[in-house]
């Protein structure tokens, strides 16, 4: 069918090699099914035509130019962007959790490397932070060649952490980010939603666009236990004693007015929200951050 | 006090099952399911189910299978309330004194007590105790309890009768007592060879221990085996028992004063005759006394009636005083008795009873009911206020009596079929052969034994009462009982010749004037032939190795009698029901529980 030829499951994905294939795999699939769709015009793009100054490199001259109006012109391209991206990436015990083929940190380090991969052919400077309670990787933003190699790697060896604290790391970074740019967050936000907020907000403060990746389980969604269990939870061990049948309502209640406030408040904050669950297709996540990017630029 | 008594006991083993439950739960525990999961902190606080919640749940869970299963094996041993005061079930120790006239030499009963009291304290901790104390009879003086202290005081009030000792007797009433539990029969006794001579029924049941503790008798025993008036002499029969000779004094006593005395000397195991003269009174009685310190007390004394006694007066209520069913033959039986002199029978119509006054009646002796239909409210009454204020009345159940009123002639329930039993040539056999009412059939003619009887009632209630006799199907024929201060002796056919041919047999005439005699043994002039049986005055004794070879064992199958009872009084109650209906609701219970907690 169309649409599975269109989008590739992430556990097909998971089943490739390397983290880079799984990341050129994704987004040149992506990119296929970009030539029917309405998002066009990325790539090395031509900006504009500017006179000729000394010491300009001569190899820019657009001779065509000259010989129609005898006058020498550079021509300027689109990768000189000056777009910063930060890949955060959430590895707290919680990301550990995967109730099919693939965790919610395996489907995000696909995600973060996708979006690196796409980041790279558009030229934009990227980095990588890892966090749980704090920042456990940090790989500063940059725009050379072999820095998508260097991230995949790193995302490839990320490992899971302690508990989640969202809110502090950042507005580290926050704190940290000079130069506006671009923010994008992974995780769970398995965290107190008012911290989180407050730590997307401080980026909105200082002009950085934000988009953020929420990551769950399908099972956090739909909750299909039917035996009675001891839950334990994956980072503070803290066991509930629970019958499935009798919270399940509740808890899915729960679940989506979390995700409704997310959604609610972070539009508010002007911040991109596009919750994903690990069965989802990865391309919803690139074609978020792809609008999101071109509102920014 | 009442207890629980059970049917099937056997069915009690059932309810270890319980222990499955209770070990599953304690050893077998579920393992619990850990999942782990990132979004606890949403399930946290969800109406979840706590530890501690679930902990209590599964302990009701518990609680109610564990109850389940009890009341099911409660329920298969068919429980009742008994009257007993410890569980039938429970392991017994029966205390067996005797108390007959041959332990009444010099500090014998004393013995006899502590040797109880030392048997009560050696029993077991888990057997509950009874008290029966024997002589002719045996009479059960605690019923079987766990009160240790109630059986100490019973042995301390003790005493011995001017009676005779059958053995049989008292342990047929011991193995009644211990019926099919775990039991132990310890007997204080002289081991008097006599208390072997009667021709009754009665063993011990196999499995059921035995200790027997001797008192020992005396060496040697003086008895007035008989004394009697020829004219202005008075002539005494005094039996040496012992191995020597002796010479004792012989005194006759009469309003008080020493009359005559004579000096009497007696060869070894000899006997004597003691002539005494003297200026005898017109009227009332005399005793003879003779001096025996050392021997049994009661025969020492001999009263002897110096006028003829008054003839006792004994009402006849019958329904219909017409024809041979108006208790003719019992009427003509009386009459015999003492050349027509020992009794003044009275029959009476129902429908005269009412105007006896009280003066009449508190001078009837004894009464013998044969018909109740002709009773009105007033006569019933009559009736009744005199049983429970201390009269003797015979009760022959026969076509006559109205069962819809028997309770209230009775004041007590005498619960019997409606229908009378069909059993053509059913004869009667004494169950108790020693009671006073078949001292003539003691060495049995066949006379009891050819009794003939059609149709009677079948008694369906045995509590509180003594079957005295049976017939040959197993159905009570003669019963005695307690009622109110009264006495109660229910015969369960008729003595008209209508359901039975008893009247026309030979063994009636004797039956009916010793009934007679026994109901109103208190209102008679005590005479000389009122005295104890003189084979008790003989000392002679066995051996423990005698006696307890002497004592037959019996299987457990003749307590038919006693399940039968126990059958009756369950079937009444059928706790069985109640347990099986308390246990669907604890299954039921244990399902809502249960499907909740998984």
């Amino acid at each position: 069918m169309a649409g599975q030829a269109r989008y590739l499951d992430p556990a097909i994905i998971a089943r490739l090699g390397t983290i880079d294939l799984k990341a050129r795999a994704i987004v040149e699939g992506f990119l296929t099914g970009l030539h029917r769709s309405p998002y066009k015009g990325f790539s090395v793009e031509f900006a504009e035509y500017r006179q000729y100054l000394p010491g300009d490199d001569l190899a820019t001259l657009d001779w065509k130019v000259f010989a129609r109006s005898d006058k020498h012109f550079v021509k300027k391209y689109e990768e000189e962007t000056n777009l910063t991206c930060h890949l955060l990436i959430d590895v707290s015990g919680s990301m550990g959790y995967g109730s099919g083929e693939i965790t919610k940190l395996q489907y995000a380090s696909y995600l973060t490397g996708a979006l690196a991969y796409l980041m790279h052919r558009q030229r934009d400077s990227f980095g990588l932070i890892a966090f749980d309670d704090s920042i456990s990787a940090l790989l500063p933003a940059s725009a050379r060649s072999g820095h998508l190699r260097t991230l995949l790697l790193a995302l490839e060896r990320l490992e899971i952490g302690a508990r989640t604290n969202v809110a502090k790391p950042l507005h580290d970074l926050a704190a940290a980010v000079r130069k506006r740019g671009m923010v994008v967050l992974v995780s769970d936000l398995l965290d107190e939603p008012a911290n989180v907020l407050d730590g997307l907000k401080h980026f909105r403060y200082r002009g950085t666009d934000v988009i953020v990746f929420h990551i769950l389980d399908p099972y956090e969604l739909k909750f299909p236990f039917e035996q009675a269990a001891r839950f334990r939870d994956m980072e503070t061990a803290e066991e509930v004693m629970a019958v499935p049948d009798s919270i399940r309502q509740d808890y899915i209640d729960r679940i989506q007015e979390r995700i409704a406030f997310y959604r609610r408040e972070l539009g508010l904050a002007g911040i991109d929200y596009c919750q994903l669950d690990t069965s989802q297709p990865l391309e919803l996540g690139l074609m978020s951050y792809l609008m999101t990017r071109k509102r920014v630029l | 006090m009442g207890g629980i008594s059970f049917l099937s006991p056997l069915f009690l083993i059932g309810a270890l099952a319980a222990a499955v439950p209770i070990l599953l739960h304690l050893f077998h525990r579920k393992t619990e399911v850990v999942i782990d999961f990132p979004a606890v902190s949403l399930l946290k606080r969800a109406p979840v189910q706590q530890h501690r919640r679930r902990k209590l749940r599964e302990l009701l869970l518990l609680a109610l299978r564990v109850a389940a299963l009890l009341l099911l094996a409660l329920s298969f041993a068919r429980p009742y309330l008994a009257g007993a005061s410890a569980p039938s079930s429970q392991p017994l120790t029966v205390i067996a004194v005797d108390t007959s006239m041959s332990m009444t030499a010099p500090g014998q009963m004393d013995r006899a007590r502590e040797a109880a009291s030392r048997a009560a304290s050696a029993a077991p901790g888990s057997h509950a105790l009874a008290l029966i104390g024997f002589g002719d009879a045996a009479t059960v003086i605690v019923e079987p309890t766990t009160d240790r202290s109630a059986i100490a005081a019973a042995i301390a009030q003790l005493s011995a009768h001017a009676t005779g000792t059958r053995f049989r007797t008292a342990l047929a009433r011991a193995s009644e007592l211990v019926g099919t539990r775990e039991g132990h029969v310890v007997v204080v006794t002289d081991l008097q060879q006599s208390g072997w001579e009667s021709n009754d029924d009665g063993g011990l049941p196999d499995g059921v221990g035995l200790d027997v503790i001797s008192v020992p008798p005396p060496t040697g025993n003086l008895a007035i085996t008989s004394a009697e008036r020829r004219d202005r002499r008075i002539v005494a029969s005094i039996q040496n028992y012992s191995e020597g000779e002796v010479r004792a004094p012989v005194r006759l006593i009469a309003g008080g004063r020493e009359i005559a005395k004579v000096d009497v000397t007696m060869a070894a195991r000899g006997a004597a005759d003691a002539e005494l003269i003297g200026s005898l009174p017109a009227g009332g009685d005399a005793e003879v006394r003779v001096d025996d310190a050392a021997g049994y007390q009661p025969d020492n004394v001999r009263k002897v009636i110096l006028d003829p006694a008054p003839a006792v007066p004994i009402a006849v209520v019958v329904a219909d005083p017409t024809g041979s069913t108006g208790g003719l033959y019992v009427e003509r039986a009386l009459k015999v008795a003492g050349n027509g002199r020992e009794f003044d029978v009275d029959v009476r119509d129902g429908r005269e009873v009412p105007r006896w006054t009280e003066a009449e009646l508190s001078r009837i002796a004894a009464m013998f009911v044969l018909g109740t239909r002709t009773l009105d409210r007033n006569g019933r009454e009559t009736v009744r206020n005199y049983l429970t204020r201390g009269g003797q009345v015979f009760l022959a159940m026969g076509p006559g009596v109205d069962p819809g009123t028997l309770g209230d002639v009775l004041g007590t329930n005498v619960v019997f079929e409606e229908a009378p039993v069909r059993t053509p040539g059913a004869t009667m056999i004494a169950s108790d052969g020693r009671h006073p009412i078949f001292r003539p059939f003691l060495n049995p003619s066949g006379a009891l034994g050819d009794v003939q009887v059609e149709q009677h009632r079948r008694l369906k209630d045995q509590t509180d009462r003594t079957v005295l006799a049976r017939f040959s199907g197993g159905d009570a024929a003669l019963t005695e009982q307690a009622a109110g201060a009264g006495r109660l002796i229910v015969f369960t056919s008729d003595l008209d010749n209508e359901w039975s041919r008893f009247p026309l047999n030979a063994a009636f005439v004797p039956f009916a004037v010793e009934t007679a005699r026994y109901l109103t043994k208190a209102h008679r002039a005590p005479s000389a032939a009122a005295t104890v049986d003189a084979r008790e005055s003989n000392p002679a004794a066995t051996t423990v190795e005698e006696f307890t070879n002497a004592i037959e064992r019996t299987t457990r199958a003749g307590l038919l009698e006693a399940k039968n009872a126990a059958r009756d009084i369950e079937d009444r109650q059928r706790w069985w029901q109640i347990g099986l209906v308390i246990m669907l609701v604890a299954l039921a219970g244990e399902a809502l529980v249960g499907r909740r907690a998984t």
